[in-house]
Order: structure tokens, then C-alpha cells, then sequence
């Protein structure tokens, strides 16, 4: 025996070592206090939540394109509203339930279209000081799906339909944005009272009102049969 | 809301909320078959809207450390690269039956004056043979 620990063979068993091997055999959970099967669940709960996301996009992006169409009136920027409105969504609310996307979304998407409105006020204003600019469009590289050809009625049909669609798109926009908002988003998205209040930021009743005065604009522009 | 407090408007709002009306039908048709007709190019561009806003979840997480290295896993290999520094032999790894040899020289290289008294090898030998002498002497006696 020596004066420190204790011989086994040829290796010296020191009493650090000794603490070390204990160590080991009590505190056998991974680091982080997770183990490889939590991992996995882990990554495989991701990947349900990204379909399931991709899922309830493609469900309401052309939806939202229109409404988002109608309060801007212009194609473009209601496409860069609706991009926003899904990167602040998956950004910041893809953990909640699944549930809350619907209304979550569309509240998203009424704030970007309102700073977009204010931001081509403002824009509007200094242009106003300024000489005719035209930007120029950056389209393109080839798109297949763009240009593969839409789908059209008959020429009388779709005639009819251009201009019902124009009528009916054009009394929308004359709406105040409240008003607006509540018509299409109960109407057209088909949310629920609640869903809707939550979508607007405002309380039950404030949507049924807004929705009714916004039904009693549209009649008495349109009629009852238009 | 409820009560004489509520104006008439919002007495007429709560009376149909079914959506059934006929004004409200057709515009709902109207919006459907507008969307319906939304062109290539604006399909594509809601695509990649929607692809670019799902690549945000698909971002790697880099770990500054693998999190499924299990830390008994870890704590071994540190305690086998200790052991294996503390195990190093000195001398080139003698067999055991020399390591009392080592111990010994180790013993006299700290005792200083037996080192000088093993350097004096010219001393050694009158040093023998005084103790010997001495040792026969005290037998006589």
C-alpha cells in the first residue's frame, strides 16, 4: 500500500478517479436532461406542426390575397401583405394552437394592409414633390405556373361574371375598413362571431354591428339583386 | 349584449347572423368564383409566399454542444484521459518486480546525505570494513 491510493495491477487508483467512475454510474441522463428518444419525438412533432402550418397557408392565402386585394386595390401589394402576414405568423405564432392561426392571421394581415395604407399615404405625399418615376418590373425569370393559361368560362359567362365581380369588388372598397373587414371575413372567410372579434381586436357585439351597418351599405349601393 | 341600454342598430345586428340572405349568398358566390380566376402568376407568387415563409421553421439549430451525447458518455472519456495522465509511467514502464528499486532510488535521491555518502566510492570500501570491525570487536567483548 502506498501513501497514496491504492495499487491494482499496474495502474494507480487515485481517489479523484475513484470520484469520477461514481460519477459516471449516477448520473447516467444525457446532457440537457434529455435522452436520444426525446429527441426524436422532438423532431418528429416538427414536423407535423411544419405540415400542418403549410397545410392552413394554402388554405387561406388566395382568400387573403382578395381581401388583402380589396383594401389595398393593387395585386402587387396585396401579395407582399400576404407574404408578410405569413412569415409574422410562422415567425412568431407557430406554437400556438392550431386553432388561433385562423383569426391570428388575418389580424396579421389587417395591421400589415393599415401600414402599407400609411406608408403609400405618406409616399404619396412626398412623391407628390417629386418628377414621374417609374420603377421598373422585376419580372423574370421563366415561371411555368404563371404561365400556364387560367381557367375561363365562356366568353357571355364570364362576362357576366367580370362584371358582377367588379361591381360587387368596387361597392366593398367604397366600405369604411371596419365595416370592410367584418363583411369579409364573416362573410367570405366564413369566421364565427368570435373568430372575427378576435381577428379585429374588438368585442362581439362591435362585430355584429359592424357587419350589419356593412350589409345595409352594400344593399343599398347594389340592391338586393344585382 | 343585453338591455334597454342597446341602440336599435344593435338590436337589428343580433336579429340575423346566419349569413342566408341573398345579398349575402351572391356576393359570397361572387368572391369564390373571383378567387377561382386568379391567374397563374398570382398563384405562383402565393406558392412561393408560402414556402418562404415554411423555410423559417426548417432553419438548422446549430448545438454548441450535441445534446444526445450522454454526459456518462462524456464523463467517461474525461475520466480515462485523467486516468491515463496519471497512469503514465516515469520510467518507461518497468515491470513490477523493479518498481521497489524505483521506490529506493527515489528514497535516496531525497535523502542528500546518503547520496554523497554513495558518491563516495573511494570512502565505501574503508567504510565497509570499519563496520565490520566494529561489529567484531563488540562480538568479542
Amino acid at each position: 500500500m502506498t501513501r497514496r491510493g491504492q495499487r491494482r495491477g499496474r495502474i494507480r487508483v487515485t481517489p479523484l478517479m475513484t470520484a469520477f467512475v461514481t460519477l459516471t454510474s449516477v448520473y447516467s441522463t444525457p446532457v440537457f436532461g434529455r435522452s436520444r428518444s426525446d429527441c426524436l419525438t422532438t423532431t418528429s412533432d416538427s414536423a407535423t406542426k411544419a405540415r400542418a402550418l403549410e397545410k392552413f397557408l394554402a388554405s387561406v392565402e388566395r382568400k387573403a390575397f382578395k381581401i388583402a386585394q380589396l383594401g389595398l386595390r393593387s395585386e402587387d401589394d396585396a401579395l407582399d401583405a400576404v407574404q408578410e402576414a405569413m412569415m409574422k405568423l410562422v415567425q412568431s405564432y407557430s406554437e400556438r394552437p392550431a386553432d388561433e392561426w385562423k383569426p391570428l392571421f388575418y389580424r396579421i394581415l389587417d395591421n400589415t394592409v393599415r401600414d402599407m395604407q400609411r406608408r403609400r399615404t405618406v409616399r404619396g405625399r412626398v412623391m407628390a414633390f417629386l418628377p414621374a418615376w417609374r420603377g421598373e418590373d422585376d419580372d423574370d425569370e421563366y415561371d411555368a405556373i404563371a404561365a400556364a393559361p387560367s381557367h375561363e368560362a365562356t366568353p357571355a359567362r364570364r362576362l357576366e361574371l367580370d362584371e358582377a365581380i367588379d361591381t360587387l369588388e368596387r361597392a366593398i372598397e367604397t366600405l369604411p375598413a371596419r365595416q370592410r373587414q367584418a363583411f369579409l371575413l364573416r362573410n367570405f372567410e366564413e369566421l364565427d362571431v368570435a373568430q372575427t372579434a378576435a381577428a379585429m381586436g374588438c368585442s362581439e357585439g362591435s362585430v355584429k354591428t359592424h357587419y350589419f351597418r356593412a350589409l345595409e351599405a352594400l344593399r343599398a349601393r347594389l340592391g338586393d339583386v344585382w | 349584449m343585453s338591455g334597454p341600454n342597446r341602440s336599435d342598430i344593435e338590436r337589428k345586428a343580433d336579429v340575423d347572423q346566419s349569413l342566408g340572405g341573398t345579398l349575402e349568398v351572391r356576393s359570397r358566390d361572387v368572391l369564390a368564383e373571383s378567387v377561382a380566376r386568379l391567374d397563374g402568376r398570382t398563384l405562383s407568387r402565393l406558392t412561393q409566399a408560402r414556402h418562404a415563409a415554411l423555410a423559417q421553421l426548417e432553419r438548422p439549430q446549430r448545438l454548441w454542444w450535441p445534446g444526445f451525447v450522454p454526459a456518462g458518455a462524456a464523463a467517461t472519456v474525461a475520466a480515462l484521459a485523467i486516468g491515463l495522465f496519471v497512469m503514465r509511467p516515469d520510467t518507461g514502464g518497468l515491470p513490477l518486480a523493479n518498481q521497489g528499486l524505483e521506490a529506493l532510488d527515489a528514497e535516496l535521491l531525497a535523502d542528500v546525505e546518503a547520496l554523497e555518502l554513495a558518491e563516495a566510492d573511494d570512502d565505501l570500501e574503508f567504510y565497509e570494513w570499519a563496520a565490520a570491525e566494529a561489529g567484531a570487536g563488540e562480538m568479542g567483548s
